[in-house]
């Protein structure tokens, strides 16, 4: 159970670390005047958001699927 | 920055933020309240940032400035400045019969990223092309430009449909059999090859 706790813990932190690197990107995406921002936002920081969220999904499976959870 | 985008900021910046929160401290997810938390602080908010920094791209993207700040865009946007109104996008963008700022988008919101997924392809292969390979000399568009461009302004307008040849050629112009501009009734278009030779409009004149 603590391992598994451990790994949930890892996993919002490289959810947290991907959103936050991908919010960046876009920041700089939208101050920067030029045709490559909007590549520089859907190709990477989109894509770095949306692995963030997507981990955190995975964790909320992975939480779930703990048996500890289901006793109550 | 507009007033739209440094809201957009705002978002991101608390997102940011609240993201931080369980880059640091991921414990506090034990109670409902981290839960309910890191929901909307890992889950809604970067999903809204994405959406609202999707539509904030495109509506930069359709502005004059972004289409000419590509090189091989920039003499298109000098054929704007033609002195001459027989030029379809001069005297459209001169007279303000399409936003200035919008001159490019107003008559061609079909294009690239404003279009279906194959056009969007095509977006992507020019920006290849622009920095990565070499644009062609001569920039088409793929399939031709078609005459629903044109009609999304003019059909109706009673200038346009009391105009004989117009109202004689309207099935072959809706169904873009017959060309506004390749057919010679209206082909001065952007011309770029001849800029140099053309005299030029300076605002303000």
């Amino acid at each position: 159970m603590k391992l598994r706790a451990i790994g949930i813990r890892k996993f919002l932190q490289v959810s947290s670390a991907l959103i936050i690197l991908g919010l960046l990107v876009e920041i700089v995406s939208l101050v920067w005047f030029h045709p490559l921002a909007f590549v520089l936002f859907a190709f990477v920081g989109a894509t770095l958001i949306g692995l963030g969220i997507l981990v955190y999904l995975l964790s909320l499976v992975f939480a779930s699927s703990t048996p500890t959870d289901n006793r109550g | 920055m507009s007033g739209s985008t440094e809201i957009l900021v705002a978002l991101i910046a608390v997102t940011i933020v609240l993201a931080a929160v369980f880059l640091v401290r991921p414990s506090i997810t034990a109670g409902i309240t981290g839960k309910v938390l890191a929901f909307v602080a890992l889950c809604i908010l970067p999903a809204l940032c994405i959406d609202a920094g999707m539509s904030a791209h495109m509506q930069r993207s359709e502005q004059t400035q972004f289409c000419i700040s590509c090189h091989a865009m920039q003499t298109h946007g000098q054929s704007l400045y033609i002195d001459d109104a027989s030029y379809i996008p001069a005297e459209h963008f001169q007279n303000h019969l399409v936003p200035a700022d919008q001159a490019c988008y107003a008559c061609h919101t079909d294009y690239t990223i404003f279009g279906p997924l194959k056009d969007k392809l095509q977006g992507m292969k020019r920006v290849y092309m622009q920095y990565v390979s070499t644009p062609p000399k001569v920039i088409e568009i793929s399939g031709g430009y078609s005459n629903l461009q044109c009609l999304h302004c003019h059909a109706g307008a009673r200038s346009f449909e009391e105009n004989p040849i117009h109202s004689a050629l309207m099935a072959s112009l809706t169904t873009n059999q017959v060309s506004c501009i390749t057919s010679g009734c209206h082909d001065a278009i952007h011309n770029v090859a001849e800029i140099g030779q053309l005299k030029m409009w300076s605002p303000g004149q």
